[in-house]
């Protein structure tokens, strides 16, 4: 099984968390023999699927630039991350509208294709709309 | 990759387009009014002659005035042929005859010359405001092109969420601060409207979605211009078959055009009927926004005198998207949550005393909240639908606003420190 070049972990086991709780996590990418990187982008974000077209909303970012041109060896550690949860929007299965939540590490290399990892959690007790919509 | 290179190529070409046309005003017509009305100075000159000099384009001839005058500098004589700064020719030879007009041959009058090149000189001044007006169309060439370079560098190598950041930043959200004690609500419509009109008996009056008024307007424009040009075509084909010369090509094909404008008039004779004929109808509730599970005073006043076959209210939740295909941009609608809340037959309205019902209503305790995104929404709504005898049915929407639960909890501790 090949490892995966970005791990992403959530400090806790539970991915429901609720508007104002703390997400909090460490994101890694895995070192290899070729592999310079240019910069990272960790992400703490919303988007729709379904239907409609892709809707996205931001609600932490932080980009990380490479300061050691030589080895990478700033970015190629884990790096801790957490922010506070807004109340809204929160998660949703609707019927032709779903809102998701996820944590989204963007790798880009001095050379090559960007790399992509990505951990979703639920944000709120929504349950899906046929529950509550009978 | 491609498409941002043709996006940057296009856009260049614009501005570029733009900025050459911008270049070229500014130094023949732009420049020159300008020094003549601010740099140039005044002597006097002798006219020697007045013609209009004739131009040729594809398929007229356009004229100017030409005055040739003799005027002194220093101590030299200059003789030039002018009239204003910018010297452009006009289609109206009657504009050259008046302008030569003002002036005779052998007498003198004001002139303005360049106290850098002597040799130039003009007998009229001031601005012309259509140049100025020109300018507009290289400056909207510009501000296309610029506008397009910056949003396609702006999108150029910018992951998603990196634009979504800083859009983000750029735009204060702005949200239901005040109603939910200072939370901020992303992505949940602000209930502004109906926070700024007071109930009569409960505390809110909610706003209705579309005005009668606007919606009727907008329909009264749209048979007006539709019934308008098709009553050109009417004209010709009438026309043709009281000459005895019938045109049945163009009567065939405006058949379904005539029709169409007969809808429309039909459409906006039933909205005058109603709007018109029906008496306003209000909603009003003691709690705004509301809690999913949170009960809430729903009070509804119907106006008018009306015989009434039913009056019904529904609480509806929809998600709305939307999407493009190809050049269209599509909207559907799902309707994911209906209830009826309120259902009453065969009565009267009199316009002295209006129909007057209170109830609870309760959103779902698991319900989702508002949500509103440039392409998706879910929207929270109370439809009321009346069923009026021997007149049209109507139909009345007003957006309810849903926030998350837990959001309004401490909104009374907030509103107290106030």
């Amino acid at each position: 099984m090949t490892p995966r070049p970005i791990e992403v972990l959530l400090d806790r086991d539970d991915p429901v968390y609720q508007p104002g709780d703390e997400l909090a996590g460490q994101f890694l990418v895995v070192p290899t023999d070729d592999l310079a990187l240019k910069a990272i982008e960790l992400s703490v974000l919303w988007h729709t699927e379904g239907k409609g077209d892709e809707d996205i909303g931001v609600h932490f970012f932080e980009r990380y630039d490479t300061q050691d041109n030589d080895n990478n060896s700033d970015l190629l550690r884990p790096i801790r991350f957490q922010t506070r949860l807004p109340a809204s929007p929160l998660s949703y299965e609707g019927s032709i509208l779903k809102i998701k939540w996820l944590v989204r590490v963007r790798v880009y290399p001095k050379r090559g294709e960007q790399l992509l990892a990505e951990e979703p959690f639920r944000l709120g007790g929504v349950p899906p709309v046929a529950d509550w919509a009978g | 990759m491609l498409g941002s290179v043709g996006e940057a190529l296009f856009f260049g070409i614009f501005l570029c387009m733009g900025l050459v046309a911008f270049v070229v005003m500014m130094v023949l017509l732009v420049v020159p009014e300008w020094r003549a009305n601010r740099q140039f100075s005044a002597t006097q000159c002798t006219v020697l002659a007045t013609s209009i000099a004739e131009s040729e384009t594809d398929d007229s001839k356009v004229y100017r005035p030409d005055v040739k005058i003799e005027y002194t500098v220093a101590g030299r004589k200059y003789v030039t042929t002018t009239y204003d700064a910018v010297r452009v020719y006009s289609s109206g030879r009657h504009h050259a005859e008046r302008a030569i007009e003002k002036f005779q041959v052998g007498k003198q009058y004001v002139c303005w010359y360049d106290p850098f090149n002597p040799d130039q000189a003009v007998l009229v001044r001031g601005y012309n405001a259509w140049m100025y007006l020109l300018l507009l169309v290289p400056a909207s060439f510009i501000a296309i092109g610029g506008g397009g370079l910056i949003y396609t560098a702006w999108h150029w190598g910018a992951s998603a969420e990196r634009r979504a950041s800083l859009s983000k930043q750029a735009a204060k959200l702005d949200v239901l601060r005040e109603k939910t004690g200072g939370t901020p609500l992303p992505n949940v419509p602000s209930p502004v409207d109906a926070h700024s009109s007071e109930g009569t008996r409960l505390a809110y009056r909610l706003p209705i979605a579309t005005t009668p008024g606007w919606q009727l307007f907008v329909i009264f424009i749209m048979c007006l211009f539709w019934n308008g040009i098709t009553s050109v075509f009417v004209v010709l084909a009438v026309q043709s078959h009281l000459r005895g010369r019938p045109e049945w090509f163009l009567t065939l094909f405006i058949i379904p055009f005539v029709l169409v404008g007969l809808g429309l008039i039909y459409f906006l004779l039933r909205e005058l009927l109603i709007t018109t004929g029906i008496g306003p109808t209000r909603l009003e509730c003691s709690h705004y926004p509301l809690e999913p599970g949170q009960e809430c005073e729903l009070l509804l006043i119907q106006a008018g005198r009306l015989s009434m076959n039913s009056l019904i209210v529904e609480l509806a939740c929809d998600e709305q998207v939307s999407y493009r295909q190809g050049t269209d941009t599509r909207t559907e609608t799902k309707r994911v949550f209906s209830q009826n809340l309120f259902r009453h037959e065969g009565f009267a309205i009199d316009p002295a005393a209006p129909f007057e019902h209170q109830w609870s209503l309760v959103i779902p305790e698991l319900a989702m909240h508002s949500f509103k995104s440039p392409n998706n929404e879910v929207k929270w709504k109370l439809v009321v639908e009346g069923d009026v005898a021997n007149w049209p049915n109507f139909r009345r929407e007003y957006p309810l606003i849903v926030v998350p639960t837990g959001t309004l909890a401490d909104a009374p501790a907030a509103e107290a420190a106030r």
